[in-house]
């Protein structure tokens, strides 16, 4: 019996064999070789010198790279709950039943189809001023003065703003996705018989939609808070992580020390940093769903 | 016991995810040497002009071929003339074949560095002047002084104050092949319509802090309320060439010392470059977070604006756009402006093959011979002959400002150059340009900031 069930077990890994040697060969071979990277002064042609935890002691007093944690978190507390809250909306609105459902679903999904590039570019062209879609309808619905104008995207507050709307629009998409095909496993008897005892709309979103809604929030709330502070692109093109590196995110420092100041080893120091952070963030949803027992 | 491995290999699966946005911004270090060769038919046929020029005489004497590869970095216009004299060199010069492999700009540098690094980098690239200490500092570039004066390399033909900004050490580093400095261009229309234009078809302004003030204030009475007086831009590279070129006028002399260890921003002059366009900005003659400034006078809704020669090329193809050239008025004590070079370099190779090398000394001094074609983009060729020729005179507008390559004010040979500029100096005038810092809190942080860089 053993031996069969050890027998099964060589079996599976030969054939997991190919994968897991490009796996190795690409993911976990560079992870280890980048750990390496963070003893050492080490620029894009070679390696310097051993610096031994110099990298990280520096890093530990910088106060760029806690700003851009911090950027990096404001931009995760931002986008985290707008989201949930907007992809249950659209679902709702979706779910409906009406003529123009599949319409919503199409219409509310086609952004996310959308490269990160095209995204932010539109979402330039929406919020620069002059001649920007936003600011021409402020001032069309007479909101804004004519003289007057909004710098969305140079103040950093406004930039936030601007930068969460962009990413909600163009994200949502799929988080919706999600939330509908939950809403649609909730099964109709449950909601006939709430109805035949009198339920309100309010009472059945309340009390039946949202519960049945509980794991797979869980999830959505997971995912978007470990891509939410990889939050880079988007970032970089539409406010380049200014005013005055204001919205600068931590994956951008890490670009801009690695490629633009020549200097990968304490690169791969910060990367190493934002691992550790998204690991613990990974385990604490992982030990939040496993006690109570949620298959999310 | 199953379990344990669906576990692990879901963990590192979700551990690869998590590191996929780190890696995924990585691939710039990856050096393709694979050339993803522009068609050589991209060039327009401009070889009359250049056939004129040296005589292919220097061909190194013997009768073998020799092939270089060429990194470059130019589009659209700069592009097309690159290629159209690298076509003209192949032309005349049979025994040395040069093939030009264009780079994206942005990962220029990176390529070029990790590609040396591995071995696999081209015979013969380009750098900024101001790129040069870094590439020096690395290991990427070598010396041209071994196979100079055998390929017929005369240092005294070119303009000495570009050229010795490509001097490291008293040794020769590059060849420059251009001057690309910082210069004003004006609306012949709008001046004329605000009454501001000479006779001579120049603008009728007083070279001192007063009188630029007071020609941007009848540019911004007697025009319409739409029109810009001056465009620039709000942040980075142009605002901050501009107070480069006041800061040396002033007498400021960089913002790091000349052991190239210490920052010395000259907090003075600094402030009062800094002062003067930040007013420029608060007193409504620069537009206010204009989104493309480039656009704002190609579209002749601004009266004057300012940036590098490049523009003219620009410029001249814009139909219906009546323009002037002219360096930046002398608003303080002495002419000066910002620039920068381009350079032809000789990457260390993993042979250093002198036949080559010489070979590519001869393709870059033939290069900067014939400044005449990369002039129509509208860089400053570097040698001064060039000027004279009648080619270069044919040209409009070029001579208009051609003069300004003597005044250019070029960055110290620090390796940090491009740090200081983008981590420190950016950023903190960008604050002032927005009304949100003083000049003198601005140069406070700069010279912090900077010797900050120059200790890393």
């Amino acid at each position: 019996m053993r031996m069969n069930k050890l027998r099964a077990d060589v079996l599976a890994l030969l054939f997991l064999l190919p994968f897991l040697a490009v796996y190795g060969l690409f993911t976990i071979w560079p992870m280890i070789k980048g750990v390496e990277m963070t003893f050492y002064k080490w620029t894009l042609i070679k390696k310097m010198k051993y610096v031994g935890w110099d990298n990280y002691s520096k890093m530990f007093h910088d106060q760029d790279v806690w700003a851009a944690i911090w950027h990096s978190t404001i931009f995760v507390i931002l986008t985290t709950p707008t989201m949930i809250v907007l992809a249950i909306l659209l679902a709702m609105i979706a779910n409906r039943k009406s003529r123009l459902q599949k319409l919503y679903r199409s219409v509310f999904f086609l952004p996310s189809v959308l490269s990160v590039a095209v995204a932010s570019y539109l979402g330039l062209f929406i919020f620069q001023p002059y001649n920007g879609f936003v600011n021409t309808l402020l001032h069309l619905i007479q909101l804004l003065p004519d003289n007057k104008e909004i710098f969305w995207l140079t103040e950093t507050n406004l930039s936030w703003i601007a930068l969460t709307l962009i990413t909600l629009w163009w994200t949502v998409g799929f988080n919706f996705i999600l939330y509908l095909s939950a809403m649609q496993d909730i099964p109709d008897e449950i909601v006939e018989a709430a109805r035949l005892d009198g339920a309100t709309d309010s009472k059945i979103f309340w009390n039946i939609t949202l519960p049945y809604l509980t794991p797979i929030t869980k999830t959505i709330a997971m995912l978007q808070i470990i891509s939410s502070f990889k939050v880079f692109l988007q970032i970089y093109i539409i406010t380049g992580g200014g005013p005055l590196d204001k919205t600068r995110p931590i994956i951008q420092l890490i670009y801009q020390t690695g490629f633009r100041k020549n200097d990968l080893g304490y690169a791969a120091t910060m990367s190493y940093m934002l691992f550790v952070i998204l690991l613990v963030l990974s385990a604490i949803q992982y030990f939040v769903n496993n006690r109570k027992g949620a298959n999310a | 016991m199953k379990k344990s491995y669906g576990l692990s290999v879901t963990a590192l699966l979700s551990v690869s995810l998590m590191l996929s946005a780190c890696g995924g911004n990585n691939n710039g270090g990856n050096a393709s040497p694979a050339d993803s060769s522009a068609p050589a038919s991209s060039a327009p046929a401009s070889s009359a002009a250049a056939s004129e020029s040296a005589a292919p005489s220097d061909n190194g004497g013997s009768g073998e071929k020799v092939n270089l590869s060429f990194w470059t970095l130019f589009d659209g216009g700069d592009g097309a003339n690159m290629q159209a004299l690298v076509d003209e060199f192949n032309k005349t010069h049979p025994d040395i074949q040069v093939k030009n492999t264009k780079l994206v700009w942005g990962e220029y540098y990176t390529k070029l560095i990790t590609a040396v690094g591995n071995g696999t980098g081209p015979d013969v690239g380009i750098s900024h002047t101001s790129r040069l200490p870094d590439l020096i500092d690395q290991g990427v570039v070598t010396s041209y002084d071994d196979v100079a004066k055998d390929a017929g390399v005369d240092w005294s033909t070119f303009n000495q104050n570009l050229l010795n900004a490509t001097v490291v050490d008293g040794e020769h580093y590059a060849v420059p092949i251009d001057t690309h400095p910082f210069i004003m261009y004006y609306n012949k229309k709008l001046l004329k319509d605000a009454g501001l234009l000479g006779e001579d078809g120049k603008p009728v302004l007083e070279q001192s802090a007063d009188g630029f003030i007071k020609f941007l204030d009848a540019l911004k009475a007697k025009l319409p309320a739409k029109t810009t007086p001056f465009a620039l831009s709000n942040s980075n590279d142009d605002p901050y060439r501009l107070w480069w070129a006041l800061y040396s006028q002033l007498g400021g002399n960089d913002v790091v010392a000349d052991d190239l260890k210490t920052a010395a921003v000259d907090a003075d002059k600094g402030a009062k470059a800094a002062d003067y366009i930040q007013k420029l900005y608060t007193n409504g003659y620069i537009k206010k977070n204009d989104p493309d400034f480039y656009k704002n006078f190609q579209s002749g809704t601004a009266a004057i604006m300012m940036t590098g020669v490049w523009a003219t090329g620009t410029w001249e193809s814009t139909k219906g756009l009546d323009f002037g050239a002219m360096p930046i008025p002398k608003i303080f004590d002495q002419p000066a402006t910002w620039g920068d070079s381009h350079t032809i370099i000789l990457p260390t190779t993993k042979a250093n093959d002198p036949a080559k090398r010489k070979a590519a000394a001869v393709f870059a001094n033939w290069i900067a011979d014939n400044g005449q074609i990369w002039a129509k983009a509208g860089h400053i060729p570097s040698k001064p002959s060039v000027l004279e020729k009648e080619e270069f005179k044919a040209l409009p507008y070029r001579s208009d400002y051609a003069s300004v390559a003597d005044t250019v004010k070029f960055s110290k040979p620090s390796t940090k150059v491009w740090q200081i500029r983008d981590n420190s100096s950016f950023k903190f005038l960008n604050e002032v340009w927005a009304n949100k810092m003083t000049p003198a809190d601005a140069m406070a942080k700069m010279q912090a900031e900077t010797q900050k860089i120059l200790n890393e």
